[in-house]
C-alpha cells in the first residue's frame, strides 16, 4: 500500500516536471532558429516556413500523432515526456527501452516498467548527447576515418544491423505472432518497392496485424486455460 | 564572413549547446528521480543497474551512426544546427529528408553551403523545428490523460495479461516492416523480381541475427549470463562488420 503511494507520487510529480520542462525544450527549440538568425543578421521567412509546412510538414504531424498514439504506451509516462523530448525514437528509443525491459523481464503497465523505461531512455539519451559532443569536440580527426569508403557501409546499415539483433531475440519466442506481418510486409514491399521511402507508416498495419493475431491467440490460451 | 564560418561561429555553438545542455540535465533528473523511485518501491538495485548498463551499451553503436547524420548535414548546416538537431528531438531518417526539402522551399536547387544564405538557414532551421515539434506538444496535452487511461484499461497496472502481449506484438511489427522492406529492396529495388536491389541491410540483418543466437546461446546454455547486457551491441558490431565485408568483397 505505502509502495503504490510513493509510486503514485512520483507519477504525478513526473508528468508535472515532463510537462514544464518539454514546454521550455518546445520554447527554446522554436526560439533558436530566431536567436540564430539574429546573430546572423537575418530573420526566417514565416510565410516560406508556412507554406513550406503545408507541403512537406503535414505528413510529419500526422506521423508525430501516430508516433505519440503507438510508442506511449511502451515507453510510459517519464520515459514517453524524455523519448519526444530527445527524438531518434525508432531507430533508438523504443529498441532500446524494450530491450531494457526484456532484459530486466519487467511487465507492461506495472510500476517497475514505467521505472525501467525512464532509466533506460534517460541513459541511451545521454550516451546520444556523450557520442555527438565528443563527436563534434573531435570532429576534424574523426570526419576521415567515420567517413571513409571502408567503413561507410557499417554505418550506413546501423539500423539493420540493430533490428536484425531484435528480430532474433523476438521472433524466437513468438514465430506465431511474427510470421504473418514479416510476409505480407515482405510481398507488400516487393510489389510495391516505392513504398521503402515510407516504412515507418508501414509500421503501423504491421504493428495491427501483429496485434491482431496475438489477441486471438490469448483468447484461445485463456479459452484452454478455462477447460 | 563565409556562410559557413558564420553557421560554425561561437554565438551559435552557444546557442546550440546551451539547450543540449539543459536537456542533459532533465535526463539526469528523470534518471535521478526513477533510480530514487524504484528504490522507493522495493526495486532490485541489480536490476536497474543492469537496465542501466545495457541501454548504455545499446545505445553506443547508433549514436555513432547519428554522429554521421551531423557529419553529413554539416556541410550544408554547420556544425552546431545539426549537433542540436540530433541531440534533442531529431531522428536521423528525419533531419535530412526535411532539410532537403526545406531548401527546396525557399528556393535552393539543393541543401548546400554555396546557396545558403542567413535568411534561408534561419527558415530552414525553424521548418526543421516545426515539422518535428509534434510529439512533444501531444506530450504536454495528452500524455498523462492517455497513459492514465492505459493504466486503467490494463487492470490498475497489474501487468502481464494482453497489454504485455500487444506491446510486444507491436514491436515485432515494428521489426518486420523494416525487415520487410530490406527484402523488397532485394528482389524489387533494382527492377520488379530483378534480383538486383541492394542486399547488404538483408545480409546485415541476417548477420546480426546470427550472431545474437550466438549470444543467446551462450548466455542461456552456458551460463553466461552477464553477455546479455553486451548482446544488441555486440550483434550489431557483426552486422556492421557484416556491411564492410560485403562492400570489400562486392
Amino acid at each position: 500500500m505505502k509502495e503504490q503511494t510513493v509510486f503514485e507520487k512520483y507519477n504525478a510529480r513526473t508528468h508535472v516536471i515532463g510537462r514544464v520542462c518539454s514546454a521550455v525544450t518546445l520554447v527554446l527549440l522554436l526560439g533558436a532558429p530566431f536567436a540564430i538568425g539574429g546573430v546572423l543578421g537575418a530573420m526566417p521567412d514565416l510565410g516560406a516556413v508556412g507554406r513550406a509546412f503545408l507541403s512537406v510538414g503535414l505528413v510529419w504531424t500526422v506521423s508525430s500523432v501516430v508516433e505519440f498514439l503507438v510508442y506511449t504506451p511502451m515507453l510510459g509516462a517519464g520515459g514517453g515526456y524524455l523519448a519526444f523530448i530527445t527524438g531518434n525514437l525508432i531507430n533508438m528509443k523504443i529498441p532500446c527501452a524494450v530491450n531494457a525491459r526484456d532484459i530486466v523481464g519487467a511487465k507492461t503497465g506495472t510500476p517497475e516498467n514505467e521505472i525501467i523505461s525512464t532509466l533506460s531512455i534517460a541513459t541511451s539519451s545521454l550516451v546520444t548527447i556523450l557520442v555527438l559532443a565528443l563527436g563534434v569536440l573531435l570532429l576534424a580527426p574523426l570526419q576521415p576515418v567515420l567517413q571513409s569508403p571502408v567503413l561507410r557501409p557499417a554505418f550506413d546499415n546501423v539500423v539493420p544491423a540493430l533490428f536484425g539483433a531484435m528480430a532474433y531475440r523476438y521472433y524466437r519466442k513468438n514465430m506465431t505472432i511474427a510470421v504473418t506481418p514479416l510476409v505480407l510486409m515482405s510481398v507488400l514491399f516487393i510489389l510495391v518497392p516505392s513504398l521503402s521511402g515510407s516504412t515507418s507508416f508501414m509500421v503501423i498495419p504491421s504493428g495491427g496485424i501483429a496485434i491482431a493475431i496475438a489477441y486471438l491467440l490469448y483468447k484461445k490460451r485463456r479459452k484452454e486455460a478455462a477447460i | 564572413m563565409g556562410i559557413l564560418k558564420q553557421l560554425n561561429s561561437a554565438p551559435v555553438y552557444l546557442i546550440c549547446g546551451g539547450i543540449i545542455a539543459f536537456v542533459a540535465v532533465l535526463c539526469v533528473v528523470f534518471m535521478v528521480r526513477a533510480y530514487r523511485a524504484g528504490l522507493a518501491i522495493g526495486m532490485d538495485r541489480t536490476r536497474m543497474k543492469r537496465a542501466i548498463t545495457s541501454s548504455a551499451t545499446f545505445s553506443l553503436l547508433p549514436s555513432v551512426g547519428i554522429l554521421l547524420g551531423v557529419i553529413a548535414l554539416s556541410g550544408s548546416l554547420g556544425t552546431p544546427w545539426p549537433w542540436l538537431r540530433l541531440s534533442v528531438i531529431g531522428a536521423l531518417h528525419y533531419e535530412t529528408q526535411v532539410a532537403q526539402a526545406a531548401a527546396e522551399q525557399v528556393g535552393m536547387s539543393t541543401l548546400s553551403a554555396a546557396e545558403m544564405t542567413p535568411s534561408g538557414f534561419a527558415t530552414i532551421a525553424l521548418l526543421m523545428s516545426v515539422c518535428i515539434m509534434w510529439g512533444m506538444v501531444l506530450s504536454v496535452f495528452f500524455n498523462k490523460r492517455y497513459t492514465r487511461k492505459l493504466g486503467a484499461g490494463s487492470g490498475n497496472g497489474g501487468g502481464g495479461g494482453f497489454g504485455d502481449m500487444a506491446m510486444t506484438a507491436m514491436f515485432i511489427g515494428l521489426v518486420s516492416a523494416y525487415i520487410g522492406s530490406y527484402v523488397g529492396g532485394f528482389v524489387s529495388g533494382g527492377g520488379m523480381f530483378a534480383f538486383a536491389g541492394d542486399w547488404t541491410p538483408l545480409a546485415v540483418a541476417g548477420a546480426a541475427c546470427l550472431a545474437m543466437a550466438g549470444f543467446v546461446y551462450l548466455s542461456e546454455k552456458k551460463g553466461m549470463a552477464w553477455l546479455d547486457s553486451f548482446s544488441i551491441a555486440g550483434s550489431m558490431i557483426v552486422g556492421m562488420a557484416a556491411a564492410v565485408a560485403v562492400g570489400l568483397v562486392f
